[in-house]
């Protein structure tokens, strides 16, 4: 069981999301889905992990995802925890920015809902990957 | 940008007229084998099974002044107000008092399937028990009862020498838009 | 994934509304030549922001372009590259429009609506002109630190720079934060700090160790000194530094500049001021409205006021519905579906049908001499039982209440829609919006009252000109009031127009042989303005000649009555207008009188009943084929409900010794219905018939009585109406034959 952070303001596009990456039709580890509905809850949530996994929207009133972004990457707790950004956001500057943050990936909305999948199911199996390395 | 998001299956699933004939097909493969036969004055009828969600024993009726001729009445069914119409009535068979027997079917027509969906208690005499018939067991009615009954009749099927009326719900059940005859038998019996 | 697309819906819907508050709000700054507040104009592009990513994911096409386009206008709107004008606002406008227009057409189930999309978008294209070329991006040239860049949004960037370039300074407050209650400090800092200048952006800190609390670190943009900043918002978790500068600052820096500090501690960069981007590469907004060129419709824009109880300044009471957005409003809010508030409602309703039957044998053992005790037990559980269920009941509708608010923000915009049409200048003054009512009451009010609305801007206000000749003011204004009186809300639609000419009703009344010549003389005004709601009264040249009232008021009349409300004209010739209209609260629960008729048990909603009394067979008259009695010195008419529905007597029931007359009104009629007992007063769930017994007419619903028995919930209006215009039609018949003679 994977946990997975979303941070995303709109409750629709949270239960869309949540609903994505609770599909388990492909037969891989089921994951289990924590919603935060702005940069602050995800602040508070952030203490309670960890997390396998951290999605965020860019566009958020108060603390912005790029914020959001710096934040975990300064943390001690948190700073190796994939980072994926979601976000309609046409700038091409705050996706680069994301990733210069410290983002691994970026997925445009509207996206497949296997895309984000996916690409979950590989950050997560990475970092597996990563701690079975460390571990030996 | 792809166009095949989940929101286009979404919407998909809920306009595609395709789906409205899968649900008919599936609803009248559960059909074609059981009907709920009852007795209504001295004959024998039965309406598809799988359009009775509830027998219910005879609850106290409110009758509603002004209303049509085959409402018997209104009931309430754990907080919803159902109406409750008289096949005999409609039928013009003749009537008796309600007895220990008496039972309402509750019954839905779903508008797809030529219904208004709305739940509606029909009034019986008496529930009887399940019939399977198979297509070849059905006779049409035409060939049986008189024109005027045969508005509301979708086939007669025999069984240990009984004569067992199979009621077209979509008759009684029916939305004023629903279209005349054809889907009729395939409602009831699915002979189509 | 059907539920996910009803919350798609209704969060478009939420986001809608909240837009449209959002343009009525920079509508109003713009008419006050306050320039257009930004952070307006970014709750604006958020919200069309989301509106294109939601309507993308579930596959909203044509929603999703639209929102693409206005994105795209938003986003220029507010890093500056266009001007708000009021031309601009107009097409913001028709897009909140053509949202609701999709929206509806989703509900449904069917395709997006084509055409007002693509007329939209069209329009979308020639209203926008965008200046082409010369903007370069001044960013570069301020050479701020890109630790701080690298983190804010192309939006925040926008303002801090639009700020620098102003002059103003920036400070950094960092407050430690506890996680479980910083929603609260947040909101709290904001409005201490809203004052003073703009909050920038807020930048968690990633030091703190401590998992409670949080460093956040706000960048504040304000032209205060650093020891007011520190007395308005210092405290013990508070520091304010100022941000450093270069050297070579601008001349309109404040002369007592603070001391450079570092910025964000050992992690953080500085930032640093050039000189000021040359003139005309970049003109702040706020300046420019007088300069922009004339819009076509300059002067003849109408004015909405939103008007706040009245110790309120007009736009801070736009801001509150605006603060109910914020982080803490939105963490704190469950959007409940109605359905699962009426299923607990149905609940309720049991529950009180399970406490009086337990009242009747609490009643029953303290009857009982040798069970004295266990009767004064029993009977104090079950006072308690019966306070607690109110309780409950009273908490579930409040769940339901909405503040007409809701339909008033729409009602604004139609009004400055249909007053741009008709190039009249319309004052909206709008009181009581925070009155609330039953969620689905609200639903059901836009379309009437709108229909109220425009024929106020259609036929009341008077043109322009003829305004001048009659002494009155230039604009015409429209009040809409709403109160609370008792279990009932009134609303108001007044105007100050040309009011409605009873002679040319009462004309075109006796033409159409609604009264008869010689009787027209006897009629009072609320009588004569009672024609108005006959249906299709007023044909089209008759409307221009007499204000138009009649347009359509039947519609309103039947839709307000089916929430069991009532309608009310008056009308001053040249003075103006005032439609009334009166509504129960809440549709859920009502009082009724249950009574019973031939043996069965009625409930008559109390909202109708005037009074009761005994019916004294003596006093009734016969006039005109009709049952009269004579109450209080004037003629009520009877109505013997058993007969008019056509009831027998039930076999063994003994005919009552007296019965009652049971006076109900609506509007201004009254009629006596003769019922056989009166069993009392009582709280009643009205439940919907089912569809088959759609066309009968003279119930209202139906209710459980108890005992699993089922009530029927008479409706009095159409009882009254179809009585009395049966009665009427008698004597107009009466009338005729003796004209003829």
């Amino acid at each position: 069981m994977a946990r997975v952070l979303i941070v995303e303001d709109s409750a629709a596009m949270r239960s869309f999301v949540r609903a994505a990456l609770e599909e388990d039709e492909d037969g891989g580890d089921p994951i289990e889905v924590v919603e935060a509905s702005s940069g602050f809850e995800a602040l508070r949530l952030l203490p309670r992990g960890p997390y396998d996994c951290v999605v965020t929207d860019i566009n958020m009133p108060d603390i912005n995802g790029l914020e959001l972004v710096n934040f975990i990457r300064k943390s001690e707790h948190h700073k190796q925890t994939p980072l994926i950004i979601i976000s309609t956001q046409a700038s091409e500057r705050d996706k680069q920015r994301g990733i210069a943050l410290g983002a691994d990936s970026y997925l445009a909305k509207p996206f497949e809902p296997e895309d984000l999948r996916a690409l979950v199911r590989a950050h997560l199996a990475n970092k597996r990957g990563r701690a079975q390395t460390q571990r030996k | 940008m792809s166009r095949k998001t989940a929101g286009t299956r979404v919407r998909n699933r809920e306009n595609d007229p395709r789906r409205a004939a899968l649900a008919r097909r599936a609803v009248e493969r559960g059909a074609r084998a059981e009907y709920l036969a009852f007795r209504m004055a001295e004959e024998i009828y039965a309406v598809p099974i799988a359009y009775v969600k509830e027998i219910l024993k005879l609850p106290p009726l409110t009758e509603v002044p002004r209303a049509p001729a085959d409402v018997m009445g209104v009931i309430s069914v754990r907080g919803r107000i159902v109406t409750v119409r008289d096949l005999r009535r409609r039928m013009r068979l003749p009537e008796s008092a309600p007895t220990r027997r008496s039972r309402i079917l509750l019954a839905e027509l779903a508008p797809e399937l030529g219904g208004t969906g709305e739940r509606v208690g029909l009034f019986v005499d008496e529930v009887l028990h399940v019939y399977r018939f198979t297509d070849a067991e059905l006779e049409s009615a035409a060939n049986v009862l008189g024109s005027e009954l045969a508005e509301y009749v979708a086939g007669i099927g025999r069984q240990a020498g009984e004569m067992i009326i199979l009621i077209d719900l979509r008759s009684i059940l029916g939305g004023q838009k629903a279209p005349p005859a054809p889907a009729r038998t395939a409602l009831a019996g699915g002979r189509a | 994934m059907v539920d996910q697309r009803d919350e798609f819906i209704s969060e478009a819907q939420e986001i809608i509304e909240g837009l449209a508050r959002d343009l009525l709000a920079l509508d109003a700054s713009l008419k006050r030549q306050q320039g257009a507040d930004h952070e307006l104009v970014n709750d604006a592009f958020r919200a069309v922001h989301t509106l294109k990513g939601l309507s993308s994911l579930f596959g909203v096409a044509r929603m999703s372009t639209l929102s693409h386009h206005l994105e795209d206008l938003l986003d220029d709107l507010r890093l500056g590259r266009v001007e708000l004008t009021a031309r601009v606002l107009d097409v913001l406008f028709r897009a909140v429009d053509v949202y609701g227009q999709i929206l509806a057409a989703l509900r449904a189930g069917d395709p997006e609506p084509a055409s007002v999309v693509d007329a939209l978008l069209s329009e979308l294209g020639q209203a926008i002109s965008r200046p082409t070329g010369g903007a370069s991006n001044p960013l570069a040239e301020y050479d701020l630190d890109p630790g701080l860049l690298a983190v804010l949004t192309e939006y925040e960037e926008h303002r801090l720079k639009t700020n620098l370039q102003q002059g103003v300074s920036l400070f950094v407050i960092r407050v430690r934060f506890d996680l479980a209650t910083i929603d609260g400090a947040l909101d709290n800092l904001k409005s201490r700090a809203k004052p003073h200048g703009e909050i920038l952006t807020y930048l968690p800190s990633g030091e703190g160790g401590d998992s409670d609390s949080i460093d956040l670190d706000v960048l504040l943009a304000s032209r205060q000194s650093l020891d007011v900043l520190r007395t308005e918002l210092g405290g013990p978790t508070v520091s304010i530094e100022p941000v450093a500068r270069r050297a070579r600052a601008p001349h309109e820096l404040p002369p007592s500049e603070p001391p450079p500090t570092q910025f964000l501690g050992s992690a953080a960069p500085r930032i640093t001021t050039p000189p000021a981007a040359p003139e005309g590469v970049f003109t702040p907004r706020g300046g420019s409205v007088a300069q922009a060129p004339p819009s076509p419709f300059a002067g003849t824009s109408p004015r909405v006021v939103i008007q706040p109880p009245p110790e309120g300044d007009p736009i801070a009471s736009l801001e509150v519905p605006r603060a109910g957005l914020s982080i803490r409003g939105v963490a704190q809010t469950v959007r409940v579906d109605i359905r699962k508030l009426d299923h607990l409602m149905n609940i309720v309703a049991e529950l009180a049908i399970v406490r009086s039957a337990l009242s009747r044998i609490t009643d029953r053992v303290r009857g009982l001499p040798e069970l004295r005790e266990l009767g004064i037990e029993l009977h104090r559980l079950h006072r308690g039982l019966d306070r607690h269920l109110g309780d409950l009941q009273s908490g579930i509708l409040e769940v339901r209440m909405v503040p007409l608010g809701q339909v008033f923000d729409k009602l604004a915009r139609v009004v400055r829609q249909i007053s741009r049409e008709h190039d009249k200048d319309i004052n909206l003054v709008i009181t009581g919006a925070e009155t609330e009512v039953d969620k689905l009451i609200v639903e059901e009010l836009s379309d009437p009252l709108m229909h109220m609305i425009r024929n106020a801007i259609d036929h009341g206000i008077e043109r322009r000109r003829v305004r001048e000749e009659r002494g009155k003011p230039e604009a015409g204004t429209i009040a809409l009031n709403a109160y609370q009186k008792g279990n009932h809300v009134v609303i108001e639609v007044q105007d100050d127009g040309a009011g409605i000419d009873e002679e040319r009703v009462l004309e075109k009344a006796i033409q159409r042989g609604l009264v008869a010549e010689g009787e027209a003389g006897a009629l009072l005004q609320r009588d004569i303005l009672a024609f108005i709601f006959v249906p299709g009264f007023t044909t089209k040249e008759g409307a221009s000649q007499l204000s138009g009232r009649g347009v359509g008021m039947d519609v309103v009349k039947t839709n307000i009555g089916k929430l069991g409300g009532v309608i009310d004209v008056h009308s001053e010739l040249g003075i103006g207008t005032k439609v009334t209209v009166t509504l129960p609260i809440t549709l859920a629960i009502i009082s009724a009188l249950v009574v019973v008729i031939a043996g069965r048990r009625y409930a008559l909603p109390l909202a109708s009943v005037l009074e009761a009394l005994v019916f004294d067979p003596w006093s009734v008259r016969t006039i005109e084929g009709r049952e009269v009695m004579t109450l209080r010195g004037s003629t009520l008419a009877l109505c013997r409900l058993d007969a008019l529905f056509g009831l027998p007597p039930l076999p063994d029931s003994p005919p009552p010794p007296r019965r009652f007359v049971v006076v109900v009104g609506v509007g201004n009629q009254r009629l006596g219905c003769v019922v056989d007992q009166l069993i009392g007063q009582q709280d009643i769930v009205i439940k919907p018939l089912g569809k088959s017994l759609e066309g009968v007419r003279g119930f209202a619903g139906a209710t459980e009585l108890g005992d699993q028995h089922v009530g029927l919930v008479i409706d009095a209006p159409a009882i009254v109406e179809d009585v009395l215009a049966a009665s009427d039609a008698t004597r107009l018949l009466g009338a005729r034959k003796g004209s003829e003679v």
